[in-house]
Protein backbone atom coordinates (compact mmCIF):
# COMPACT_ATOMS: atom_id res chain seq x y z
CA UNK A 1 0.00 0.00 0.00
CA UNK A 2 2.61 2.42 1.27
CA UNK A 3 4.79 2.03 -1.99
CA UNK A 4 1.80 2.40 -4.56
CA UNK A 5 1.52 5.65 -2.83
CA UNK A 6 4.91 6.33 -3.33
CA UNK A 7 5.14 5.48 -6.88
CA UNK A 8 1.77 7.23 -7.08
CA UNK A 9 3.54 10.40 -5.47
CA UNK A 10 6.64 10.28 -7.59
CA UNK A 11 4.08 9.92 -11.25
CA UNK A 12 2.18 13.30 -10.01
CA UNK A 13 5.43 15.18 -9.68
CA UNK A 14 6.96 13.84 -12.79
CA UNK A 15 3.63 14.87 -14.21
CA UNK A 16 4.03 18.67 -12.77
CA UNK A 17 7.56 18.93 -13.86
CA UNK A 18 6.60 17.80 -17.40
CA UNK A 19 3.83 19.96 -17.75
CA UNK A 20 5.43 23.32 -16.56
CA UNK A 21 9.02 22.68 -18.78
CA UNK A 22 6.52 22.03 -22.17
CA UNK A 23 4.73 25.27 -20.47
CA UNK A 24 7.87 27.04 -20.57
CA UNK A 25 8.56 26.49 -24.03
CA UNK A 26 4.84 27.25 -24.90
CA UNK A 27 5.31 30.42 -22.90
CA UNK A 28 8.73 31.70 -24.19
CA UNK A 29 7.21 31.05 -27.96
CA UNK A 30 4.49 33.33 -27.15
CA UNK A 31 6.54 35.58 -25.78
CA UNK A 32 8.89 36.07 -28.80
CA UNK A 33 5.85 36.19 -31.38
CA UNK A 34 4.61 39.21 -29.03
CA UNK A 35 8.05 40.95 -29.17
CA UNK A 36 8.19 40.44 -32.82
CA UNK A 37 4.62 42.20 -33.26
CA UNK A 38 6.13 44.69 -30.97
CA UNK A 39 8.53 45.40 -33.60
CA UNK A 40 6.27 45.46 -36.36
CA UNK A 41 4.27 48.33 -34.79
CA UNK A 42 7.37 50.63 -33.74
CA UNK A 43 8.64 50.22 -37.49
CA UNK A 44 5.10 51.31 -38.76
CA UNK A 45 5.60 54.04 -36.79
CA UNK A 46 8.39 55.11 -38.05
CA UNK A 47 7.20 54.58 -41.36
CA UNK A 48 4.19 56.82 -41.06
CA UNK A 49 6.95 59.83 -39.98
CA UNK A 50 8.63 59.73 -43.03
CA UNK A 51 6.16 61.50 -45.73
CA UNK A 52 5.81 64.28 -43.16
CA UNK A 53 9.88 64.26 -42.84
CA UNK A 54 10.65 64.18 -46.38
CA UNK A 55 8.24 67.04 -46.69
CA UNK A 56 9.75 68.94 -44.09
CA UNK A 57 13.36 68.80 -45.26
CA UNK A 58 12.32 69.25 -49.15
CA UNK A 59 11.52 72.74 -48.19
CA UNK A 60 14.85 74.11 -46.80
CA UNK A 61 17.49 71.56 -48.55
CA UNK A 62 16.81 70.94 -51.78
CA UNK A 63 20.39 69.92 -52.60
CA UNK A 64 19.66 66.72 -50.28
CA UNK A 65 16.82 65.27 -52.86
CA UNK A 66 19.50 62.26 -53.22
CA UNK A 67 19.65 60.93 -49.44
CA UNK A 68 15.79 61.96 -49.45
CA UNK A 69 15.16 59.33 -52.14
CA UNK A 70 17.29 57.09 -50.42
CA UNK A 71 14.65 57.45 -47.40
CA UNK A 72 11.74 57.26 -49.87
CA UNK A 73 13.64 53.64 -51.20
CA UNK A 74 14.52 51.97 -47.89
CA UNK A 75 10.46 52.64 -46.48
CA UNK A 76 9.05 51.65 -49.71
CA UNK A 77 11.29 48.41 -49.29
CA UNK A 78 10.62 48.04 -45.65
CA UNK A 79 6.34 48.17 -46.38
CA UNK A 80 7.05 45.58 -48.85
CA UNK A 81 8.70 43.34 -46.54
CA UNK A 82 6.85 40.38 -45.53
CA UNK A 83 9.27 37.50 -44.37
CA UNK A 84 11.68 38.10 -41.02
CA UNK A 85 14.42 38.23 -43.17
CA UNK A 86 13.24 40.92 -45.27
CA UNK A 87 11.92 42.57 -43.04
CA UNK A 88 14.93 43.26 -40.76
CA UNK A 89 17.05 43.63 -44.07
CA UNK A 90 14.49 46.74 -44.55
CA UNK A 91 15.13 47.83 -41.56
CA UNK A 92 18.78 48.09 -40.99
CA UNK A 93 18.80 50.14 -44.40
CA UNK A 94 15.74 52.76 -43.11
CA UNK A 95 17.41 52.90 -40.32
CA UNK A 96 21.03 53.81 -41.97
CA UNK A 97 19.33 56.48 -44.43
CA UNK A 98 17.59 58.07 -41.49
CA UNK A 99 21.00 58.36 -39.74
CA UNK A 100 22.51 59.95 -43.06
CA UNK A 101 19.61 62.35 -43.06
CA UNK A 102 19.89 63.50 -39.63
CA UNK A 103 23.75 63.93 -40.11
CA UNK A 104 22.83 66.23 -43.13
CA UNK A 105 20.57 68.34 -41.52
CA UNK A 106 23.48 69.83 -39.46
CA UNK A 107 24.68 72.17 -42.78
CA UNK A 108 20.99 73.68 -42.95
CA UNK A 109 20.94 76.05 -39.66
CA UNK A 110 17.17 77.38 -41.47
CA UNK A 111 15.81 73.65 -40.98
CA UNK A 112 17.50 73.19 -37.35
CA UNK A 113 15.56 76.69 -36.44
CA UNK A 114 12.11 75.17 -37.76
CA UNK A 115 9.37 74.50 -34.73
CA UNK A 116 8.14 71.61 -37.13
CA UNK A 117 11.16 69.90 -37.84
CA UNK A 118 12.20 70.04 -34.22
CA UNK A 119 9.07 68.41 -33.15
CA UNK A 120 9.42 65.82 -36.06
CA UNK A 121 13.52 65.24 -35.00
CA UNK A 122 12.33 64.39 -31.20
CA UNK A 123 9.17 62.25 -32.48
CA UNK A 124 12.05 60.60 -34.62
CA UNK A 125 14.87 60.04 -32.69
CA UNK A 126 12.39 58.27 -29.97
CA UNK A 127 10.56 56.34 -32.27
CA UNK A 128 14.22 55.45 -32.82
CA UNK A 129 15.37 54.27 -29.26
CA UNK A 130 11.89 52.44 -29.72
CA UNK A 131 12.70 50.14 -32.49
CA UNK A 132 16.19 49.40 -31.40
CA UNK A 133 14.55 48.66 -27.91
CA UNK A 134 11.60 46.55 -29.51
CA UNK A 135 14.83 44.58 -31.47
CA UNK A 136 16.80 44.00 -28.12
CA UNK A 137 13.66 42.54 -26.18
CA UNK A 138 12.72 40.41 -29.25
CA UNK A 139 16.22 38.98 -29.02
CA UNK A 140 16.29 38.85 -24.93
CA UNK A 141 13.07 36.86 -25.82
CA UNK A 142 14.39 34.74 -28.40
CA UNK A 143 17.66 34.11 -26.34
CA UNK A 144 15.30 32.79 -23.08
CA UNK A 145 13.64 30.13 -25.94
CA UNK A 146 16.53 29.16 -27.67
CA UNK A 147 18.04 28.14 -24.57
CA UNK A 148 14.92 26.39 -22.98
CA UNK A 149 15.07 25.02 -26.34
CA UNK A 150 19.12 23.60 -25.92
CA UNK A 151 18.49 22.42 -22.25
CA UNK A 152 17.21 19.71 -19.89
CA UNK A 153 14.29 19.13 -18.71
CA UNK A 154 12.52 21.48 -21.18
CA UNK A 155 14.46 19.84 -24.11
CA UNK A 156 12.67 17.02 -23.69
CA UNK A 157 9.16 18.35 -24.72
CA UNK A 158 10.74 20.21 -28.09
CA UNK A 159 8.63 18.44 -30.27
CA UNK A 160 5.37 18.04 -28.51
CA UNK A 161 5.31 21.52 -27.57
CA UNK A 162 5.59 22.85 -31.14
CA UNK A 163 8.66 25.29 -30.96
CA UNK A 164 11.31 25.84 -32.62
CA UNK A 165 14.81 27.49 -32.37
CA UNK A 166 14.01 31.49 -33.78
CA UNK A 167 16.87 33.68 -35.11
CA UNK A 168 18.32 36.98 -33.78
CA UNK A 169 16.88 40.09 -35.53
CA UNK A 170 20.09 41.28 -36.48
CA UNK A 171 20.30 45.05 -38.15
CA UNK A 172 23.19 45.54 -40.16
CA UNK A 173 24.06 48.71 -38.23
CA UNK A 174 27.31 49.15 -35.92
CA UNK A 175 25.64 51.72 -34.20
CA UNK A 176 22.96 49.56 -33.38
CA UNK A 177 22.90 49.52 -29.58
CA UNK A 178 23.58 52.89 -29.15
CA UNK A 179 20.58 54.94 -29.18
CA UNK A 180 20.81 58.44 -30.09
CA UNK A 181 21.31 60.83 -27.43
CA UNK A 182 18.88 63.88 -27.69
CA UNK A 183 19.41 66.18 -24.80
CA UNK A 184 16.39 67.95 -22.95
CA UNK B 1 30.52 41.95 -14.65
CA UNK B 2 27.53 40.74 -17.13
CA UNK B 3 24.52 41.94 -16.02
CA UNK B 4 22.35 38.43 -16.20
CA UNK B 5 25.51 37.02 -13.22
CA UNK B 6 24.74 39.87 -10.87
CA UNK B 7 20.79 39.73 -11.76
CA UNK B 8 20.58 35.90 -10.35
CA UNK B 9 23.40 37.11 -7.67
CA UNK B 10 21.25 39.57 -6.25
CA UNK B 11 18.17 37.69 -6.85
CA UNK B 12 19.86 34.79 -4.73
CA UNK B 13 20.98 37.17 -1.93
CA UNK B 14 17.40 38.15 -1.72
CA UNK B 15 15.74 34.75 -1.38
CA UNK B 16 18.75 34.09 1.13
CA UNK B 17 17.34 36.95 3.44
CA UNK B 18 13.63 36.22 3.02
CA UNK B 19 14.63 32.92 4.06
CA UNK B 20 16.81 34.31 6.75
CA UNK B 21 13.20 36.30 7.89
CA UNK B 22 11.09 32.79 7.77
CA UNK B 23 14.05 31.33 9.98
CA UNK B 24 13.82 34.20 12.60
CA UNK B 25 9.91 33.67 12.90
CA UNK B 26 10.39 29.83 13.66
CA UNK B 27 12.74 30.88 16.21
CA UNK B 28 10.51 33.27 18.23
CA UNK B 29 7.84 31.20 17.53
CA UNK B 30 10.05 28.22 19.52
CA UNK B 31 11.29 30.89 21.92
CA UNK B 32 7.28 31.60 23.00
CA UNK B 33 6.84 27.82 23.12
CA UNK B 34 9.78 27.85 25.70
CA UNK B 35 8.70 30.94 27.55
CA UNK B 36 4.62 30.86 27.69
CA UNK B 37 3.93 27.17 26.53
CA UNK B 38 0.99 26.69 24.54
CA UNK B 39 -1.10 29.83 25.70
CA UNK B 40 1.95 31.49 23.66
CA UNK B 41 1.03 30.28 20.42
CA UNK B 42 -2.15 31.98 20.65
CA UNK B 43 -1.39 35.14 20.05
CA UNK B 44 0.50 34.35 16.68
CA UNK B 45 -2.54 34.64 14.49
CA UNK B 46 -3.20 37.78 16.55
CA UNK B 47 0.07 39.41 15.51
CA UNK B 48 0.26 37.81 12.01
CA UNK B 49 -3.31 39.18 11.00
CA UNK B 50 -2.87 42.85 12.69
CA UNK B 51 0.54 42.63 10.55
CA UNK B 52 -1.14 41.59 7.27
CA UNK B 53 -4.08 43.96 7.44
CA UNK B 54 -1.83 47.00 7.83
CA UNK B 55 0.60 46.46 5.34
CA UNK B 56 -1.82 44.72 2.78
CA UNK B 57 -4.08 48.14 2.61
CA UNK B 58 -1.12 49.78 1.78
CA UNK B 59 0.39 47.56 -0.64
CA UNK B 60 -2.92 46.64 -2.72
CA UNK B 61 -2.99 50.48 -3.32
CA UNK B 62 0.20 51.90 -2.55
CA UNK B 63 0.05 53.92 -5.95
CA UNK B 64 -2.77 56.10 -5.23
CA UNK B 65 -1.27 56.37 -1.07
CA UNK B 66 1.95 57.09 -2.43
CA UNK B 67 0.45 59.76 -4.88
CA UNK B 68 -1.27 61.43 -1.97
CA UNK B 69 1.33 61.08 0.33
CA UNK B 70 4.07 63.00 -1.72
CA UNK B 71 1.75 65.24 -3.91
CA UNK B 72 2.80 63.80 -6.83
CA UNK B 73 0.23 65.03 -10.05
CA UNK B 74 -0.11 62.84 -13.03
CA UNK B 75 0.99 64.00 -16.04
CA UNK B 76 -0.65 62.72 -19.80
CA UNK B 77 1.56 62.23 -23.06
CA UNK B 78 -0.39 65.73 -24.39
CA UNK B 79 1.16 67.30 -21.61
CA UNK B 80 4.83 66.29 -21.48
CA UNK B 81 5.50 64.40 -24.54
CA UNK B 82 8.89 64.08 -24.11
CA UNK B 83 9.04 62.33 -20.50
CA UNK B 84 5.81 60.15 -21.86
CA UNK B 85 8.59 59.35 -24.71
CA UNK B 86 11.08 58.49 -22.27
CA UNK B 87 8.70 55.91 -20.38
CA UNK B 88 7.82 54.62 -23.00
CA UNK B 89 11.21 53.69 -24.80
CA UNK B 90 12.07 51.67 -21.42
CA UNK B 91 9.18 50.19 -21.16
CA UNK B 92 9.39 48.81 -24.82
CA UNK B 93 12.72 47.58 -23.47
CA UNK B 94 11.46 45.91 -20.52
CA UNK B 95 7.97 44.46 -21.75
CA UNK B 96 5.95 46.26 -19.23
CA UNK B 97 2.88 47.99 -20.20
CA UNK B 98 3.08 52.03 -19.74
CA UNK B 99 2.91 53.24 -16.26
CA UNK B 100 0.99 56.05 -14.90
CA UNK B 101 3.46 58.95 -15.22
CA UNK B 102 3.53 61.77 -12.10
CA UNK B 103 5.67 64.42 -10.91
CA UNK B 104 6.51 65.83 -7.84
CA UNK B 105 6.89 69.62 -7.47
CA UNK B 106 10.24 69.29 -5.59
CA UNK B 107 13.75 70.59 -5.67
CA UNK B 108 15.53 68.35 -4.84
CA UNK B 109 16.32 65.61 -7.90
CA UNK B 110 14.48 62.48 -6.87
CA UNK B 111 12.32 59.71 -8.68
CA UNK B 112 10.11 56.66 -7.64
CA UNK B 113 7.91 53.72 -8.55
CA UNK B 114 5.19 52.16 -6.70
CA UNK B 115 2.48 49.98 -7.55
CA UNK B 116 1.20 46.09 -6.70
CA UNK B 117 1.73 45.13 -10.53
CA UNK B 118 2.38 46.09 -13.34
CA UNK B 119 -0.90 46.84 -14.46
CA UNK B 120 -1.02 49.54 -11.57
CA UNK B 121 2.64 51.05 -11.72
CA UNK B 122 3.04 54.55 -11.16
CA UNK B 123 6.55 56.43 -11.95
CA UNK B 124 7.16 59.52 -10.27
CA UNK B 125 9.95 62.39 -10.92
CA UNK B 126 10.80 65.41 -8.83
CA UNK B 127 10.73 68.74 -11.04
CA UNK B 128 14.56 68.63 -9.19
CA UNK B 129 15.19 65.91 -11.23
CA UNK B 130 13.83 66.59 -14.72
CA UNK B 131 15.56 70.22 -14.67
CA UNK B 132 19.02 68.73 -13.82
CA UNK B 133 19.28 65.45 -15.51
CA UNK B 134 19.93 65.53 -19.58
CA UNK B 135 18.11 62.41 -21.75
CA UNK B 136 20.76 59.73 -20.86
CA UNK B 137 20.74 59.95 -17.56
CA UNK B 138 16.91 60.55 -17.08
CA UNK B 139 16.68 57.17 -18.97
CA UNK B 140 18.91 55.23 -16.59
CA UNK B 141 16.88 56.60 -13.81
CA UNK B 142 13.64 55.82 -15.38
CA UNK B 143 15.27 52.00 -16.31
CA UNK B 144 16.13 51.68 -12.40
CA UNK B 145 12.39 52.59 -11.06
CA UNK B 146 11.16 50.64 -13.94
CA UNK B 147 13.21 47.61 -12.71
CA UNK B 148 11.36 47.93 -9.48
CA UNK B 149 7.94 47.58 -11.24
CA UNK B 150 9.31 44.49 -13.18
CA UNK B 151 11.20 43.14 -10.29
CA UNK B 152 7.53 43.31 -8.67
CA UNK B 153 9.84 44.97 -5.57
CA UNK B 154 6.56 46.64 -3.95
CA UNK B 155 5.69 42.67 -3.16
CA UNK B 156 9.15 42.21 -1.85
CA UNK B 157 9.16 45.09 0.73
CA UNK B 158 5.52 44.49 1.14
CA UNK B 159 6.34 40.29 2.53
CA UNK B 160 9.28 41.61 4.97
CA UNK B 161 7.47 44.67 5.94
CA UNK B 162 4.46 42.09 7.08
CA UNK B 163 7.23 40.06 8.66
CA UNK B 164 8.90 42.36 10.49
CA UNK B 165 5.89 44.01 11.51
CA UNK B 166 4.47 40.22 13.13
CA UNK B 167 7.59 39.86 14.45
CA UNK B 168 7.87 43.26 16.70
CA UNK B 169 3.83 42.89 17.86
CA UNK B 170 4.97 39.50 18.82
CA UNK B 171 7.44 40.49 20.79
CA UNK B 172 5.95 43.59 21.73
CA UNK B 173 2.74 40.89 23.19
CA UNK B 174 5.23 38.74 24.68
CA UNK B 175 7.19 41.21 27.11
CA UNK B 176 3.33 42.50 28.34
CA UNK B 177 2.77 39.43 29.18
CA UNK B 178 5.86 38.66 30.95
CA UNK B 179 5.63 42.41 32.86
CA UNK B 180 1.78 41.97 33.67
CA UNK B 181 1.00 38.45 33.82
CA UNK B 182 3.76 35.95 33.00
CA UNK B 183 3.98 34.75 36.79
CA UNK B 184 0.87 33.12 36.50
CA UNK B 185 1.24 31.57 32.45
CA UNK B 186 4.50 30.20 33.23
CA UNK B 187 2.91 27.25 35.80
CA UNK B 188 1.51 25.98 32.38
CA UNK B 189 4.35 23.12 31.30
CA UNK B 190 7.15 24.79 31.71
CA UNK B 191 8.29 24.37 35.40
CA UNK B 192 10.64 21.72 34.26
CA UNK B 193 12.26 23.94 31.71
CA UNK B 194 16.42 24.89 31.65
CA UNK B 195 16.24 28.15 32.72
CA UNK B 196 19.05 28.85 29.93
CA UNK B 197 16.74 28.04 27.45
CA UNK B 198 14.20 30.31 28.88
CA UNK B 199 16.93 33.12 28.91
CA UNK B 200 17.65 32.68 25.58
CA UNK B 201 14.17 32.75 24.69
CA UNK B 202 13.83 36.12 26.73
CA UNK B 203 17.11 37.65 24.68
CA UNK B 204 15.24 36.15 20.91
CA UNK B 205 12.27 37.49 22.48
CA UNK B 206 14.03 41.34 23.13
CA UNK B 207 16.14 40.98 20.37
CA UNK B 208 13.76 39.72 17.21
CA UNK B 209 12.50 43.19 16.37
CA UNK B 210 15.81 44.56 16.07
CA UNK B 211 16.74 40.88 13.86
CA UNK B 212 13.58 41.56 12.01
CA UNK B 213 14.41 45.51 11.17
CA UNK B 214 17.80 44.71 9.69
CA UNK B 215 16.82 41.67 7.53
CA UNK B 216 13.90 43.95 6.19
CA UNK B 217 16.54 46.81 5.71
CA UNK B 218 19.15 44.12 4.26
CA UNK B 219 16.45 43.23 1.42
CA UNK B 220 15.64 46.58 0.60
CA UNK B 221 19.26 47.30 -0.36
CA UNK B 222 19.64 44.04 -1.95
CA UNK B 223 16.83 45.05 -4.31
CA UNK B 224 18.36 48.70 -4.50
CA UNK B 225 21.21 46.60 -6.13
CA UNK B 226 19.24 44.37 -8.37
CA UNK B 227 17.39 47.42 -9.67
CA UNK B 228 20.65 49.21 -10.97
CA UNK B 229 21.54 45.58 -12.84
CA UNK B 230 18.13 45.43 -13.96
CA UNK B 231 18.05 48.95 -15.25
CA UNK B 232 21.24 47.72 -17.20
CA UNK B 233 19.86 44.94 -18.64
CA UNK B 234 16.91 47.33 -20.37
CA UNK B 235 19.03 50.29 -21.69
CA UNK B 236 22.22 48.01 -22.25
CA UNK B 237 23.80 51.45 -20.96
CA UNK B 238 25.49 51.60 -17.41
CA UNK B 239 26.81 55.08 -18.47
CA UNK B 240 23.33 56.95 -18.22
CA UNK B 241 22.70 55.50 -14.41
CA UNK B 242 25.95 55.66 -13.42
CA UNK B 243 26.13 59.36 -14.36
CA UNK B 244 22.86 60.12 -13.08
CA UNK B 245 23.81 58.50 -9.56
CA UNK B 246 26.86 60.69 -9.60
CA UNK B 247 24.82 63.53 -10.35
CA UNK B 248 22.91 62.84 -7.04
CA UNK B 249 26.20 62.46 -4.96
CA UNK B 250 26.93 65.47 -6.03
CA UNK B 251 23.62 67.16 -4.89
CA UNK B 252 22.84 67.90 -1.27
CA UNK B 253 19.25 69.11 -1.73
CA UNK B 254 17.12 66.64 -0.20
CA UNK B 255 13.55 66.03 -0.46
CA UNK B 256 11.67 67.73 1.93
CA UNK B 257 9.08 64.61 2.75
CA UNK B 258 11.82 63.07 5.30
CA UNK B 259 9.15 60.90 6.15
CA UNK B 260 10.97 57.44 7.26
CA UNK B 261 7.54 55.83 6.28
CA UNK B 262 8.08 56.65 2.23
CA UNK B 263 11.99 56.60 2.15
CA UNK B 264 12.35 53.02 0.68
CA UNK B 265 10.74 54.03 -2.61
CA UNK B 266 13.06 57.09 -4.06
CA UNK B 267 15.67 56.61 -5.99
CA UNK B 268 18.03 57.95 -3.16
CA UNK B 269 17.14 57.75 0.35
CA UNK B 270 15.89 61.15 1.25
CA UNK B 271 17.17 60.81 4.83
CA UNK B 272 20.75 62.43 5.44
CA UNK B 273 23.20 59.21 4.40
CA UNK B 274 25.90 60.36 5.98
CA UNK B 275 24.47 60.39 9.82
CA UNK B 276 22.75 57.12 9.37
CA UNK B 277 24.77 54.03 9.40
CA UNK B 278 25.17 51.51 6.80
CA UNK B 279 23.40 48.58 8.58
CA UNK B 280 20.25 51.41 9.35
CA UNK B 281 19.90 52.54 5.86
CA UNK B 282 17.49 51.81 3.10
CA UNK B 283 19.74 52.17 0.34
CA UNK B 284 23.45 50.76 -0.61
CA UNK B 285 25.94 53.67 -0.52
CA UNK B 286 25.65 55.85 -3.73
CA UNK B 287 29.55 55.12 -3.86
CA UNK B 288 29.34 51.39 -4.35
CA UNK B 289 26.23 51.99 -6.60
CA UNK B 290 28.30 53.99 -8.96
CA UNK B 291 31.09 51.68 -8.77
CA UNK B 292 29.39 48.35 -9.67
CA UNK B 293 27.89 50.84 -12.56
CA UNK B 294 31.63 51.59 -13.73
CA UNK B 295 32.25 48.16 -13.29
CA UNK B 296 30.09 46.78 -15.98
CA UNK B 297 30.83 49.60 -18.47
CA UNK B 298 32.71 48.39 -20.94
CA UNK B 299 31.42 44.90 -20.77
CA UNK B 300 28.43 44.04 -21.99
Amino acid sequence: MKVVLFVVVILVILALLAIMSRNRLVRANISVDEAFAQIDVQLKRRSDLIPNLVETVKGYAAHESGTLEAIVAARAKSTQATTFADVAAADGQLTQALRGLLAVTENYPDLKASSNFLALQEELSSTENKVSFARQFYNDNVRTLNSAIKTFPSSLFVKSAGVSVRPFYEVDDPQDRKAPQVKF
Amino acid sequence: MDFRKLQSANKVKTTELLFGMALLVGVVIWALMTYFGKTGIGVVPFAVGIALLSVWGSYWSSDKIVLTMTGAKIVTEAENKQLYDLVTEICIAAGLPVPKIAIVEDNAPNAFATGRDPNHAVIAFTTGILRVMDREELQGVTAHELAHVANRDTLVSAVAATTAGALALLSDFMLRMMIFGGGNRRDNNNNDQNPLALIASLVILILAPLAALLLRLAISRKREALADVTAVGFTRNPTGLRRALEVLAADSTVVHQKSTAVAHIWIESPLDGSKTSQLFSTHPPLASRIATLRAMEGNL
